[in-house]
């Protein structure tokens, strides 16, 4: 691709090099002994599952985590970073998903954000300000008026504005992390363009996608993490995608995703969902349903899979009554259901572990109890609706003893405690109302391999007891380990459907979904496919 | 339901002891040190007591026996008895994340409606205090509705309402105070106003006589027994009851709790419903203390409120604090009225000890502010230098 690429490899140090990086966050080992080097013009794709280190690994070179193991290099000089301001120092630029702009400063107040140009009475001057910035826009192919507001522009071209902000300073490598995830063809294409150009110019570039087939059009080397540790590099040129996927998912699925029996009785359908439709309002953020039809039996993991801004998220909270305006028909047990509000889903048996645990599951600042019972404390009512704390404590306990939650004891702040107890206590907290359709979203997101399995372990057990549970994951072994069915989901629409079935090999059926996942404009007729079988 | 943990029904406690211990012979007894922690949530922060003593310690080193007799003390409390119990329905809002500026004028409009009632429509106080309960009620009711349904800010809404309800009390008061001692034809007190009177007298000074007369031998009058009365209520209905625990939960994450299926609309609207009925409630106390009700009575009284429920450990952020701990608070902030105006303190200076005070409070209750403060700063020391 680059004409010095091979000079560069070999003579002069690499411009950026990261030895034996490990991090600890509190219960949970992040990242041990990964190394990355990156060379001047150089695109370096970095790839893994989610949960495999790679935020980590980029937060800590950008300055995000100030406590680090591990050496990081630049152009052969140990370099310290510890803080953002560091890392901006040393021309590191992180440009992350969920974009870092100002949404209500213009394109230019943006570039120039902390290093606003001053004329000589101590005032902002503007009309400078403004011709840098359109010069930068023009380098990037972007014909937008530089005082244009931020929020006017679409996702591509804020993309495009937070490299002209980093161009604008000194740039030496710069990460993107997954930058195509919400961009069409035709952006991802000028995106290309702006990287290989800024390759060009000797930047180094640090590329974190999910999109297999991308690589091989923009990356020169990729290297693979998992489980917070390097598994190897490759050539991107050279190495194939089913090499890739086998080094991504790498461990073996059975000791991860225990399961009682492979082929589970099939019950009454607990869930039926006919023409299921939830259109934003203005403002309100998440993607748009599109008349999705799907059923839940009792004793049934059912999985739904895509890829971010998807939809699977929205499906779980429009039928948990957290979304409005949902449109269609929704069934429970036969009987209609029209959820308006989570405390009505919680009384016809529905529970919802959120995708955010801290966000949207706990009182973090709370004692485990008062988490555990907070939505069953009706069950520990006495007369004036005061709560019978002898009751509420034991349950508690026992219901925390059950899922295993290491914790001193129920009084203890939630906060305190490690990501995958964490999510035990939320676990707690909705088996303590009795569900019959348990809807988790993202159910081990950020907790050990250990607490992964034990959880797993506990929806496998959920389901041979007759619960009907319907999961949202983004890591597809996790999907396929404990589902007994797949649905994929595609901006709001279901492209595929998979069953369970052993014979076929793991590897085939990630493809086989993400093909589904990334069924852009081709919509497929909702119905029952084969595993194996592609849908584009 | 069976028990699988080491903590038996019976013992109270004794989780602490480990959830995967083996069970205890007998109840199993925490320590001193471990009650008190446990305790320590509900009944308020540790710091704020260690200020009250500092305080009482102050006063008697400088005044002895004038500070420290039940006459000195009842009168500072009756004297700030009303502003105690705005800072309960304060503390109730800040808790859920909010704040509620509109209490002062809505103990200002409550006590004008006492005065009107009793002179022009010569009201006995037991329906009087309802009723003034009830109009303050109406204007925390439409407190909520703006925060809720309007999405308004707190502080915005309630600013605003601050004004309006001032506005309202001037205007039918046609800015002049009204006085609530009526003299009969028999050139005596009417036994209505003399019972009105009472509402806002300390204990010591009530003659003896019709109304609540336990009360008033035992030194305690109708402002101090109806504070402690406020304050009780409400630090149990936050600590055993399910409206209490949904207060907490709105405040400590209002997304968890509305998954959680906690009506988080209706819990809001509840407390600045609640917040307004106890100013409303506390406007004939002020009346009945100042002898009259001015247009402009209670102003400010919201900031001595927040005060309080600062000082006594209740986080602006929400989710954390008690009514214990804002009692004490009020204690604090009463005392030191009384400490300063007895050391011949100037108004000036007591407004800057105030304010220092806050400031002090605030950032000793931070935990591990030690830490937190030093921790930063060492690192950059180390990554400065090596």
């Amino acid at each position: 691709m680059r004409p010095d690429e091979d000079v560069a490899a070999d003579s002069a140090p690499p411009l950026l090099r990261m030895r034996d990086i490990a991090k600890q966050f509190p219960g949970v080992r992040a990242l041990t002994g990964v190394d990355l080097t990156v060379h001047g013009g150089e695109v370096v794709a970095l790839l893994g599952e989610n949960g495999a280190g790679k935020s980590t690994l980029m937060n800590i070179l950008a300055g995000v985590h100030a406590d680090y193991d591990g050496v990081i290099e630049l152009d052969g000089e140990p370099a310290r970073i510890h803080s953002p301001r560091q890392a901006a120092h040393h021309g590191i630029t992180m440009i992350h998903q969920e974009l870092n702009l100002v949404p209500e400063l213009s394109i230019s107040d943006n570039v120039f954000l902390g290093r606003e140009l001053r004329s000589r009475r101590g005032t902002l001057d503007r009309k400078a300000m403004h011709r840098r910035t359109a010069e930068l826009l023009a380098e990037l192919g972007l014909a937008l008026p530089p005082q244009r507001p931020v929020r006017e522009c679409r996702i591509a071209e804020r993309q495009l504005v937070e490299v002209a902000k980093a161009l604008n300073g000194r740039l030496k490598v710069l990460v993107m992390d997954e930058p195509t995830s919400a961009l069409a063809a035709a952006e991802v294409e000028r995106l290309f363009t702006v990287i290989r150009s800024l390759a060009r110019r000797g930047v180094g570039i640090v590329y974190i996608s999910h999109r297999l087939e991308e690589l091989k059009e923009i990356a020169d080397s990729v290297t693979v993490l998992r489980d917070g540790g390097n598994v190897g590099s490759r050539d991107a040129h050279t190495v194939d995608r089913d090499e890739l996927v086998a080094l991504m998912v790498g461990r073996p699925l059975d000791n991860l995703y225990p399961r009682a029996t492979e082929q589970r009785s099939e019950g009454p359908v607990r869930l039926e969902v006919s023409g299921l439709t939830f259109t934003p309002t203005p403002g309100q953020s998440g993607t748009a349903l599109h008349d999705l039809d799907f059923t839940v039996r009792a004793g049934e993991i059912v999985g739904l899979a895509g890829l971010m801004g998807a939809g699977r998220s929205e499906v779980l909270e429009s039928l948990y009554g957290a979304r409005s305006p949902v449109t269609g028909s929704i069934k429970l047990d036969g009987r209609r259901y029209a959820p308006r509000s989570p405390r009505q889903a919680i009384r016809r048996g529905l529970a919802l572990v959120a995708e955010d645990r801290k966000a949207q599951s706990l009182v973090l600042d709370n004692t485990v109890r008062f988490n555990t019972t907070l939505a069953a404390l009706h069950r520990f009512l006495r007369p004036w609706r005061t709560v019978n704390r002898r009751a509420e404590k034991a349950a508690a306990a026992e219901q925390n003893a059950a899922l295993g939650t290491k914790t001193a004891s129920v009084e203890t702040v939630v906060g305190t405690l490690s990501g995958g107890n964490q999510q035990k206590v939320v676990l707690a907290k909705c088996l303590l109302t009795k569900p019959t359709l348990l809807l988790v979203d993202e159910p081990t997101r950020g907790i050990d391999v250990g607490a992964k399995a034990e959880i797993h372990a506990l929806l496998d057990r959920l389901a041979e007891a007759g619960s009907a549970i319907l999961a949202v994951s983004s890591e597809l072994p996790e999907l396929l380990g404990i589902c007994d069915r797949i649905i994929v989901l595609c901006e709001g629409r279901i492209t595929g459907e998979f069953h369970r079935d052993p014979a076929h090999g793991p590897v085939a059926a990630q493809e086989a979904i993400l093909s589904a996942a990334m069924a852009r404009q081709a919509v497929l007729a909702s119905g029952s496919t084969l595993l194996g079988s592609t849908h584009d | 339901m069976t028990d699988t943990l080491a903590d038996s029904p019976g013992s109270g406690s004794g989780a602490g002891a480990g959830s995967g211990s083996p069970e205890a012979p007998g109840p199993h007894r925490p320590g001193a040190a471990e009650r008190l922690r446990r305790a320590l949530p509900a009944l308020g922060s540790l710091q704020s007591y260690i200020g009250l003593v500092l305080v009482i310690a102050v006063g008697i080193a400088t005044k002895g026996a004038v500070f420290w007799n039940q006459t000195n003390l009842t009168n500072a409390i009756t004297a700030f008895a009303s502003r105690g119990i705005l800072a309960v329905g304060v503390t109730l809002v800040i808790l859920t994340a909010g704040i509620d500026l509109s209490v002062g004028s809505i103990l200002g409009i409550g006590s004008m409606t006492a005065a009107m009632l009793l002179v022009h429509h010569g009201l006995s106080p037991l329906l009087i205090v309802p009723a003034c309960a009830a109009v303050g009620a109406l204007f925390g009711f439409l407190n909520g509705v703006g925060t809720t349904w309007l999405k308004i800010q707190s502080f915005v809404m309630t600013l605003a309402m601050l004004s309006v309800v001032r506005g309202i009390d001037r205007q039918v008061s046609d800015n002049v105070a009204v006085g609530v001692q009526l003299i009969g034809p028999n050139g005596q007190p009417t036994r209505k106003a003399d019972a009105f009177a009472k509402l806002g007298t300390p204990g010591h000074q009530l003659v003896s006589g019709s109304w609540l007369p336990l009360f008033g031998r035992a030194g305690v009058g109708y402002p101090l027994v109806a504070f402690f009365a406020v304050c009780v209520v409400f630090q149990l209905i936050l600590s055993r009851t399910r409206f209490g625990r949904h207060i907490y939960a709105v405040g400590g994450n209002p997304v968890a709790a509305r998954l959680s299926g906690v009506n988080v609309t209706l819990v809001v609207i509840a407390v600045f419903t609640l917040s307004g009925m106890l100013a409303g409630f506390a406007g004939p106390i002020d009346a009945a203390y100042s002898a009259s009700a001015d247009p402009l009575a209670g102003t400010g009284y919201e900031l001595d409120a927040i005060a309080a429920a600062v000082i006594g450990g209740t986080s602006l952020a929400g989710g954390k604090g008690s009514i214990t701990g804002t009692a004490v608070g009020a204690l604090i902030l009463t005392l030191l009225d009384n400490v300063l105006g007895l050391n011949a303190v100037s108004d000036n200076l007591q407004l800057i000890i105030k304010g220092l005070i806050v400031v002090v409070a605030v950032v000793l209750q931070r935990p591990g502010f030690l830490r937190g403060a030093v921790d930063p700063l060492a690192r950059r020391i180390r990554s400065g230098r090596g």
